[in-house]
């Protein structure tokens, strides 16, 4: 087999892994697993952008989906969650609902991508990072400040948000404390 | 009532096969590291996908082979400094066997079925913690040559993949279904994802430097002998390694920054529940990093796999003759001194988990972000500033260079002259526990 | 001795700056169970944590308790000797000395001179083992493994010399009514020399090792501060009240055996900034407690100088008959033991058995200051806490 058809190969598996954790995490009841297709799925994405050698566009989804927002997302999960074998399980109308909404955008991607005309771009081959580096802080300078301005925003509204307020001081009852064997 | 306690009369070495084990052993491990990247010679002219297949298996071996002597030296080293001696039965010399024994052990173990707990994520994160640990080897430089795949972007790729290993502590304290397994996980995580910005920030000051993500340039760079060594070449720099250095004990949960781990003595902690191979691989994983976190600091801001002496002096070495390649690889500039460098942090690693105590993860966190982060934000400024103002090859830079070179010189051999202090009066540090109190004596 | 204040203080440590938000959580309830990692022996520890503070903190005691007192009841002086080694068993010899000590008194029995000396030499040996598996097991709570097998390497050569004694490590029976079991061996007083020269500037590299660590007091100084008052309110002795600031030492003010013939100090909590204390210890902190430990292990070796010096020869034991007679009556004497004033009650009643035997456990008393001082702690600080006050579950427990 010569390589394009290795990497053939290569982009089906990965696109199947991405399919298949997408569709576990949406059919999933266990909110972690849900969470840990999530993570296959964000992977999933990063070996893709490999395949295409966007290196540095992997690396990046890396670093901020799979190490940073889904840590994220497990962080509220187990903060929050009651038990660890709770089920969610969606009411039968939203399942309908949401079979409808998914069939539409299917139909819908497949017919754009029979219609439309995709260029390819200036194919340079390889990005270099340094190249990536400059057309940011030229080009793309507008932008990229303002992304840094909203995440400036979301860090002082969170540091906000965990400030101590006012409350009333708890009285030493709550639980019996003979309830101690857990 | 004669209690004469001699602690190495009791040790006999073995007779026959025993006493060539050791011998034997090292030869099978040479050769198999050897037969594992010799193909790195053919490289080019093998096809691709052998290559990749190599490559994969020769990481597989040295980091399974590291873990293991990394285990059985982490226990010498503790038995070293806490004035007794370790294994020395399994094998014969210095039970170098002993994680062998370990292993073997760890392997036939029961699975344990928890109740209640998710079996499929129980399983799934003790993968999740090994593969990324093992996975960041494929993008480390052992040298300019012996590396599996030279990324454009290494650097970040091992950064991407070591922050990966933060979910397999979470879901492993998940799958514990136990309420303090899920807080120590917590706590612990939320320690190692601190501390991966004043890492981030540590990072950015050689890659301001070399201009590059790519680590075999970033090595290359330091090929001129000690002085051009990167962490000497202005004081933000050196700090800029200590500060490295700190962060990444702090990313691998290394003491003195394991209280997750000791308060898991109190409250469970997250591999509480996980015995036999699959703690194990926790633990490869934890040993892994270790190494990588050591090579790391080597290549970007110890010399990579450079000796002290300048590539200059053994030029004509590297077309020479095998024999001359491979001196010029022991004298000037080889992977052993890659390994060797990964091992001396290592070891400095172990060094500090057995002497300081733990802190206190409020403060933990206190000095992550009151004290690292301003500090590592203003040295990455002030390197910037300084590396816009002053030209390379200024007076100015040249004494920088000079001082943080002594600096250097003096720390690195403070420390090698007391790790030799240490192995040859090693007896009178342990001390000796004969006592002789028969009546009359 | 400071006088007591009438008005005994709530609050003897400010709670950290950590203010209750509004977010709804839980109190979750910690239970350090009756296992521990380290040797604090068989206590269990129920902790009441909102987040990382813990709100409350109620100790559960009686896993070991095994009826001493009762036995005492039903066996002879001499026979329930060993049972004392087994209330404290880091310092047994301190517990045989002060049974033995009360029953004497009790009968009239008047020690000799040698067997007094013998009896003060074991029981400063036996502080310092104590204070140094103290040592050793806070170290080991803090996360500094090494200490603990340097304290016990050091205490190897203290056990070896009791072994040659008396032929046990742990639990003597040795200095028993009227005197001491056996004599010295001989070689003892040479070997204890060579013990005390070897083992004197030790403390001060464990002091560099551990005790000026910049971790170790960050752990440890200002955490579960104890007040002067609190602690005399709550019936703290030994290193716990004498890391509060209070000289009160039962050697030096109620001199029992021949204390009053050595010079020794009684070292006490000291504010930080003076000499070499870290700026951050306050009076009465777990760093205090400790540390008064480590210096009491100095004056130990300096009372145990003065013993190898003014020894005599003669009797390691008073004639007492083979069937002591308890005269009716009670007596309650209380020595200074390892961890504090360690009282002993025997009421006899005319008989070769006592009619009752009490305890008084300085363990159990200290202990009691867990709830007061365990208010509005982190979770990490309750171990730092509960190394400090060094309990043996043995005496708490009986």
């Amino acid at each position: 087999m010569d390589s394009a058809s290795w990497e053939a190969l290569a982009f089906y598996a990965v696109a199947i892994l991405v399919a298949g954790s997408a569709l576990g995490c949406v059919l999933a009841t266990n909110i972690v697993r849900m969470a840990m297709c999530l993570l296959g799925t964000l992977g999933g994405v990063a070996l893709l952008y490999f395949l295409l050698t966007a290196t540095f566009l992997g690396v990046i989804q890396l670093i901020v989906y799979a190490g940073g927002t889904l840590i994220l997302i497990v962080f509220g999960i187990m903060l929050t969650s009651r038990s660890v074998g709770e089920r969610l399980r969606p009411r039968p109308g939203e399942a309908l609902a949401a079979t409808v909404i998914f069939l539409a955008l299917l139909v819908g991607l497949v017919a754009l991508l029979h219609t439309g005309t995709w260029a390819s771009g200036n194919n340079e081959g390889t990005l270099s990072v340094a190249r990536i580096g400059q057309e940011l802080l030229t080009t793309w300078l507008v932008p990229f400040e303002l992304a840094s301005v909203l995440l400036l925003a979301v860090m002082i509204g969170a540091a906000y948000l965990v400030q101590p307020l006012g409350r009333a001081p708890r009285e030493p009852g709550g639980p019996r404390s003979t309830e101690g064997d857990s | 009532m004669a209690a004469c306690l001699s602690p190495v009369g009791a040790v006999r070495v073995g007779t026959g096969v025993q006493k060539f084990a050791f011998p034997i052993f090292l030869i099978l491990l040479l050769a198999s590291i050897a037969l594992a990247w010799a193909p790195a010679l053919l490289w080019p002219n093998k096809p691709l996908l052998v290559r990749d297949v190599l490559a994969v298996v020769g990481v597989v071996a040295f980091v399974s082979l590291f873990a293991m002597f990394a285990i059985w030296w982490e226990r010498k080293v503790a038995a070293r400094i806490q004035s007794r001696l370790g294994p020395m039965r399994v094998g014969g010399w210095h039970g170098w066997a002993q994680s062998l024994a370990d292993g073997l052990k760890l392997f036939q173990k029961e699975d344990i079925f928890l109740a209640g707990a998710d079996r499929p994520l129980y399983r799934l994160a003790a993968y999740i913690a090994f593969v990324p640990a093992l996975c960041l080897f494929l993008a480390l430089p052992f040298s300019t040559a012996w590396i599996a795949r030279d990324l454009d972007v290494g650097l970040i790729f091992i950064l991407a993949l070591l922050g990966l290993g933060v979910l397999g502590v979470l879901l492993a304290g998940w799958a514990s279904n136990n309420k303090w397994s899920i807080y120590g996980a917590m706590r612990e995580a939320c320690q190692m994802i601190s501390y991966e910005i004043p890492l981030g920030f540590a990072l950015l000051v050689p890659i301001l430097t070399a201009g590059t993500l790519r680590l075999t340039a970033i090595g290359d760079l330091q090929d001129a002998g000690f002085p051009s060594w990167l962490a000497f070449h202005n004081p933000f720099l050196l700090i800029a390694a200590v500060l490295f250095f700190v962060a990444t004990l702090a990313s691998c949960k290394r003491a003195p920054f394991d209280l997750p781990e000791a308060e898991s003595e109190l409250v469970a902690g997250y591999h509480t529940e996980y015995s036999g191979f699959r703690w194990a691989l926790f633990f490869f994983a934890e040993y892994a990093e270790m190494f990588a976190a050591g090579a790391l600091a080597a290549i970007l801001f110890f010399g990579a796999w450079h000796s002290p002496l300048p590539a200059e002096w053994g030029r004509t070495w590297r077309s020479g003759p095998l024999w001359q390649q491979a001196l010029h690889g022991v004298l000037f500039s080889g992977p052993l001194w890659l390994i060797g460098k990964g091992l001396f942090f290592v070891y400095v690693q172990m060094w500090l988990r057995w002497t300081l105590p733990r802190i206190r993860l409020d403060q933990v966190m206190y000095a992550c972000v009151q004290v690292m982060l301003p500090l590592a934000m203003l040295n990455l400024l002030a390197h910037a500033v300084w590396q816009w103002l002053v030209p390379a090859d200024s007076l100015l830079a040249q004494i920088a260079n000079g001082v943080c070179t002594a600096i250097g010189a003096v720390t690195i051999v403070a420390i090698l002259a007391t790790i030799a202090y240490g192995l040859f009066h090693r007896r009178r540090l342990v001390g000796t526990l004969v006592v002789d109190h028969r009546p009359g004596a | 001795m400071t006088d007591i204040d009438p008005q005994i203080t709530g609050e003897t440590m400010p709670a950290p700056g950590v203010a209750p938000g509004t977010l709804h959580t839980e109190d979750l309830l910690v239970n350090m169970g009756p296992q521990h990692p380290s040797t604090h022996g068989v206590l269990r520890l129920l902790l009441r944590t909102d987040g990382e503070l813990v709100v409350e903190a109620t100790p559960h005691i009686g896993y070991l308790h095994r009826c001493a007192e009762k036995i005492g009841e039903n066996v002879t002086p001499v026979q329930f000797v060993p049972m004392t080694d087994r209330l404290d068993y880091l310092a047994a010899m301190n517990n045989n000395h002060g049974y033995s000590l009360a029953v004497e008194k009790l009968c009239g029995i008047e020690v000799p001179e040698r067997a007094r000396y013998i009896r003060v030499i074991m029981c400063e040996l036996n502080r310092i083992a104590s204070h140094l598996v103290s040592f050793g097991s806070y170290g080991l709570d803090m996360g500094a493994f090494t200490p603990f097998l340097y304290a016990f390497r050091e205490r190897e050569y203290i056990v070896d010399l009791f072994e040659a004694t008396c032929g046990a490590r742990l639990t003597y029976n040795y200095l028993t009514i009227g005197g001491a079991a056996a004599d010295l061996p001989a070689g003892f007083l040479d070997r204890l020399a060579w013990f005390l020269d070897y083992f004197e500037p030790k403390i001060d590299e464990y002091n560099r090792l551990l005790s000026y660590n910049y971790i170790f007091v960050k752990r440890t100084a200002g955490v579960g501060v104890i007040s002067a008052a609190d602690a005399i309110a709550y019936g703290l002795t030994g290193p716990c009240l004498r890391g509060s600031g209070v000289r009160w030492d039962l050697r030096r003010c109620v001199p029992y055996e021949i204390y009053d013939r050595f010079e020794f100090d009684i070292p006490i909590g000291v504010p930080g900034g003076t000499d070499d204390i870290p700026p951050e210890v306050v009076v009465g902190d777990s760093w205090s407690r400790y540390y008064v430990r480590m210096l009491e292990m100095k004056q130990s070796v300096r009372i145990l100088r003065q013993c190898l010096r003014q020894i005599p020869d003669g009797e390691y034991r008073a004639k007492v008959p083979r069937v002591l007679k308890l005269p009716a009556g009670e007596v309650y004497l209380e020595v200074e033991g390892a961890r504090g004033q360690l009282g002993f009650l025997v009421v006899g009643d005319n008989g070769p058995i006592p009619r009752r035997v009490k305890v008084r456990g300085p363990s159990f008393c200290n202990l009691s200051i867990i709830p007061h001082v365990c208010r509005r702690v982190l979770l990490a600080d309750v171990a730092a806490i509960l190394g400090s006050i060094d309990v043996v579950m043995g005496e708490v427990d009986r």
